[in-house]
């Protein structure tokens, strides 16, 4: 809502500059915007008259001017315009005026000729961004006058409304809240209700509209408004209209209360208030036709409807320059009906804005009185009869009681009874009851917000300030939870695969259905923004991919990102902490040392997991899925973590990717279970023995295959085996092509002994007959 | 013979001065030393030595290999420290060091992290909640109207079984308040979600923090302190932290909290809402759990709630809130500093 200040200062003294109004309001519980200034506020610039203008005799450019400035004594001004001529009235700065821009008006001589100010163009007085020669004032400007009193200075304030607080929709409210904070009176008194009649049956439905006034004036001649009032709305971006329906806008800023002006000549019959037939076409006020539902109130004839009650009145029956018969409506209507209709039609207006929040119901008549007095003044006409009341006006607000100690306990202050009387008594309220423990407070028909003893608590809090409340800090330990024990792991997670090389990712929970893999296991919005945000995420691989492929078309020559996120799913747990990794590209740079650089492989991944989650790891190869062509799950003590993956060439090519594209996912639930037991075991004592043995295979013999044979054999001495080398030749030259060489490392320990080499050598001897006799492996030796 | 060992250690002695590299030096101790050397040569002939003789001999022998031994030890030395001090000379120092990758966490997670520790400090316990809530957690309970714009399917998602997601994460609260009693002092970091149309400044889905606190005789003198401390911990001590009257339907009063900090660019920055939880909170609490632990006259509590996703970005000085979603290393690997 726009506040101005001129507008404001008729209720309230302000002597203050904007600004300070701003931390005022600011500190009252209102948002301050944009402040806007407007007008020619300018000491020594006065409205002056060019008496006679000749040539510079030094300069072509130049005409040397005298001007008539009021004082008795032309002044000898020399201007650079063309655009004026003799007797044309224009702004003069007189020396000792500063304009924009800190510019500093002196007596001085141009080309040798003294200039004794400065004629001004609208763009040197801030009026206007661009100006092409000197503004000229109308003819009748008054000579000497300052240049305010044609321009006069406007300051308009931004202001963002609380949804609390719909008695600071108007400029009496603004005011009232401005008296208050500045101990100050407010110069308003509420207009005297109306002569009135009761109407009954007017209204069909009294819940969503309780109280309901029209007034009829006859013979008002409909025209422009007079310049005030025009200025009046025009300096809080309203449009003048005509002369009746500005009237209505102005008492809506002024006092609050939404206000529409009928044509009675247009009005069939009787006015009701009713709700819509289902269906029912309504042509409204910004010329739009809108289809309404039997949940929209309307104010209608006997013919159709005339206005959506609250929201907007409709073209057909609105006020023109024809209109001589006015019915002038002041209602209440409920503020969630209007919220319904204003949000099912999007249809929001000044008059829908106010009616949602609610309305002062003392307001209804005296807005009536005081938009039909203006009336009378503006536009003529008399009126007719008694104001036509319907319904009941509703009760102003029930009396709340606030106990002293309870205002102290909340804000953590000391304050006595009389300050908290004080603070409330400059809000408008009264003390009705008032004991040792506790006041009752009756509470002003503009207050609607004020039902409930902290609602008080409240008021007391903004009259005297949170700078008055002192700030205490205290430590106070609180139980660990179970969230606390995740977040920490998810940080050590974090750390750690930072320190692995990977940057840690953050995508977006809403996904396409293209980032699901299977939508039956999937969640999906209702109300998705877009197609391409419709799915809850149901793994943090296709996102983590979709970053892949930025990086990639970026130029990256190696990506290794991972996220930790929630996934959603449509069965099983619904949410679950999930970690996921994703490589491409160079996994070693090439360098000086270690030449050619080295791409991501799959065996990468493996020892960053392994890296991951120090125990011991079983791999297991799985069916491929979706993207991933080659999957194998990972688990640990029997129970599954998570799977690894490579996405098939195809999908790979898809992004971009010239190398490999790995990715895993990890249910950081399953992870974090893992057993941490950093407990001592003891380092060994005795030196191992290591025997490399080669042996030539099929070459679709998985090594797994080599190393769980070795381990059947169960030798008591064998501590570790480690592939080392892994040859095989598609020509067939060094080795059959159906063949692979693998080069193994075993490495014997006893814990309490050194062990002799004739123990090794049979163990050795034992294990190559177990893979002679399970997997017919020759030895290279 | 006493003129032959002389003459020997004389000769081995000159001779080993003379040599240059290890490969002479090894030939020198087979040539003097080894089993067929000179100076076993020479004992050998101890034999023929008058037996009162022999001691003489022995000794003088003796003497003779061990200042032979004892000099090769010395050259062995010397040609080792030699080739030590040749191979070094050989490292060139200045060639660039081999890349260790280092990744980089999230400038979300770090502000995050840090956020939390300053909590921690003040005995604070993290708290979570789920993403997809039910309008009771998300509103009712919050004690907003049933009308109220936020319901709104324009700006909040739903899903079809009715329930949502998550448009602040004030809904811990309520999830920690229904299983815990009194004292609860926690903050939940965690995902909301708008549904706004993203922009450089707007993101549907968001990154918030909640802080709660709930006990006997806790006022808005704690809410104030807390949250100053809090920020003049993570933004430094000359933070300047403004409360401004405000609405909130969860909390009375409420206020927005202001910041202005060198760190942030010297501007005030609205940052925060923090507020005393609304009674009517409390009584939605008790309703729920069927008993009187957090009646609102016997306890009270501030929570407070701010995003921190444009904090980062004012801290990080980033200029577009989407960069912070798109993962793009050369973004991400800004952020790899300890």
């Amino acid at each position: 809502m726009n506040i101005s200040l001129n507008w404001l200062r008729e209720f309230v003294d302000w002597t203050g500059t904007p600004e300070e109004l701003a931390t005022l309001l600011t500190r009252t519980g209102l948002e301050v915007g944009n402040i806007a200034t407007r007008g020619a506020d300018f000491p020594k610039v006065v409205i002056a008259q060019i008496l006679e203008a000749t040539q510079h005799p030094n300069a072509d450019r130049l005409s040397v001017c005298r001007v008539d400035d009021g004082s008795g004594h032309p002044r000898q001004i020399v201007c650079g315009a063309k655009n004026f001529k003799v007797g044309d009235k224009v702004p003069l700065a007189l020396p000792g005026a500063v304009l924009p821009g800190d510019f500093k008006i002196k007596v001085g001589k141009l080309r040798g000729v003294e200039s004794e100010g400065m004629l001004c163009s609208a763009k040197e007085l801030s009026l206007a961004a661009d100006a092409d020669g000197l503004l000229i004032l109308p003819a009748d400007a008054p000579v000497g006058q300052p240049i305010a009193t044609l321009f006069p200075p406007e300051t308009a304030f931004e202001i963002e409304i609380t949804p609390n607080r719909p008695d600071w929709l108007s400029h009496v409210g603004i005011a009232r809240e401005v008296a208050a904070f500045t101990n100050q009176p407010l110069k308003w008194t509420r207009p005297a209700a109306p002569q009135t009649t009761e109407y009954a049956g007017r209204i069909g439905n009294l819940e969503r509209c309780p109280f309901y006034t029209l007034q009829r004036i006859t013979g008002v001649k409909v025209g422009p408004s007079p310049d005030w009032l025009r200025q009046r709305l025009e300096s809080v971006g309203l449009r003048s209209i005509n002369n009746v329906v500005d009237v209505t806008n102005f008492v809506m800023l002024e006092i609050g209360q939404p206000l529409h002006a009928f044509d009675a000549a247009k009005v069939n019959g009787d006015v009701q208030v009713r709700l819509a037939g289902e269906g029912e076409k309504f042509l409204a006020l910004d010329g739009r036709e809108y289809t309404l539902s039997a949940d929209d109130l309307v104010i209608a004839d006997s013919a159709r409807s005339l206005a959506l009650a609250g929201v907007m009145g409709g073209e057909e029956s609105g006020v023109t320059e024809t209109t001589t018969e006015i019915l002038l409506e002041s209602a209440i209507f409920q503020t969630s009906g209007v919220r319904r209709t204003g949000r099912r039609l999007d249809l929001h207006s000044d008059s829908s804005y106010r009616f949602e929040r609610g309305i002062d119901p003392a307001g209804v008549l005296a807005a009536s009185a005081r938009a039909t007095q203006l009336i009378l003044e503006l536009a003529g006409g008399t009126v007719a009869g008694s104001a036509e009341v319907s319904g009941t006006e509703p009760q102003a607000p029930s009396p709340v009681a606030l106990r002293q100690g309870k205002v102290n306990a909340v804000l953590g202050l000391e304050l006595t009874a009389e300050e908290i009387a004080s603070a409330l008594s400059g809000l408008g309220l009264t003390a009705k009851e008032v004991s040792e423990i506790a006041t009752t407070w009756g509470i002003p028909s503009h207050r609607l917000d004020l039902t409930r003893e902290v609602d008080l608590v409240e008021e007391v809090a903004r009259v005297v300030g949170i700078d008055r409340i002192p700030s205490k800090v205290s430590a106070n330990p609180a139980e660990p939870t179970k969230a606390d024990a995740s977040y920490d792991f998810q940080i050590r997670v974090r750390g750690r695969l930072a320190g692995l090389g990977l940057s840690e990712a953050r995508t977006s929970t809403l996904v396409s259905p293209a980032s699901v893999w299977s939508e039956a296991e999937a969640i999906k919005l209702k109300n998705p923004l877009g197609e391409d945000q419709s799915f809850l995420r149901s793994s943090l691989i296709p996102g983590l991919l979709a970053a892949v492929e930025r990086n990639l078309r970026y130029g990256a020559a190696s990506v290794a990102l991972f996220e930790i996120g929630r996934t959603f799913h449509a069965r099983g747990r619904e949410e679950s902490p999930t970690l996921a990794i994703a490589l491409t590209g160079q996994s070693r740079a090439s360098s000086w040392r270690d030449g050619a650089a080295k791409p991501f492989d799959w065996w990468n991944l493996k020892g960053i997991i392994a890296a991951l989650i120090p125990v011991e790891l079983e791999w297991k190869k799985a069916d491929a899925q979706g993207d991933l062509a080659l999957v194998s799950t990972v688990s640990a003590n029997g129970k599954t973590l998570g799977l690894i993956g490579q996405l098939s060439p195809a999908a790979a090519r898809k992004l971009d990717a010239r190398e490999s594209v790995l990715v895993a996912e990890i249910d950081l639930s399953a992870l974090q279970s893992i057993p941490a037991s950093p407990v001592y075991r003891e380092i060994p004592k005795y030196p191992a023995t290591t025997r490399d043995i080669a042996i030539v295979v099929p070459a679709t013999l998985p090594y797994g295959e080599i190393e769980k044979t070795l381990l059947a054999v169960r030798e008591p001495l064998l501590v570790d085996i480690e592939p080392f080398d892994v040859f095989s030749d598609a020509t067939g030259a060094k080795l059959a092509a159906d063949r692979k060489s693998v080069a193994i490392s075993l490495t014997f320990r006893a814990p309490e002994r050194t062990l002799n080499s004739d123990e090794v050598t049979a163990s050795v001897s034992r294990l190559r007959d177990k893979l002679k006799a399970d997997l017919g492996a020759e030895f290279r030796e | 013979m006493e003129a032959e060992i002389a003459s020997l250690q004389a000769a081995a002695l000159a001779e080993i001065e003379t040599v240059g590299d290890r490969s002479s030096l090894d030939a020198f101790k087979v040539k003097y030393l080894g089993k067929q050397g000179e100076i076993t040569k020479l004992s050998e002939g101890m034999r023929h030595v008058a037996k009162e003789d022999r001691p003489r001999f022995g000794k003088a022998l003796n003497e003779l290999r061990q200042s032979v031994t004892s000099r090769v030890e010395e050259r062995e030395q010397a040609l080792a420290s030699q080739a030590d001090a040749e191979a070094l000379s050989r490292v060139d120092i200045s060639l660039p060091g081999i890349p260790a990758e280092q990744g980089a966490l999230h400038p979300l997670t770090h502000l995050l992290d840090r956020a939390v520790r300053i909590f921690r400090r003040l005995g604070f316990a993290v708290a979570e909640g789920p993403d997809i809530e039910d309008e009771w957690h998300c509103f009712d309970a919050l004690n907003t109207p049933p009308d109220h714009p936020a319901r709104n399917e324009q700006d909040t998602f739903y899903l079809p079984d009715g329930r949502l997601l998550r448009t602040h994460t004030s809904t811990v609260q309520i999830r920690v308040m229904e299983n815990q009693a009194p004292p609860v002092r926690i903050v939940a970091p965690g995902a909301a979600y708008r549904r706004d149309e993203v922009d450089a400044t707007h993101l549907a889905q968001f990154t918030q923090m909640e802080g709660l606190y709930v006990d006997r005789n806790v006022s808005v003198a704690d809410l104030k302190g807390t949250t100053e401390y809090f920020f003049r911990q993570l933004f430094g001590s000359e933070t300047e932290v403004r409360f401004r009257p405000h609405f909130f339907p969860f909390t009375e009063p409420s206020y927005e909290i202001d910041i202005r900090a060198k760190s942030l660019g010297g501007k005030w920055m609205e940052l925060a809402g923090c507020g005393m939880v609304d009674p009517a909170v409390f009584e939605a609490i008790c309703q729920k759990r069927g008993d009187r632990a957090f009646d609102p006259d016997v306890v009270s509590g501030f929570a407070f709630g701010f995003g921190l996703d444009r904090l980062a970005m004012n801290l990080a000085q980033v200029p577009d809130i989407r960069m912070l979603v798109e993962n793009d290393l050369r973004f991400l690997k800004q952020f790899s500093a300890l």
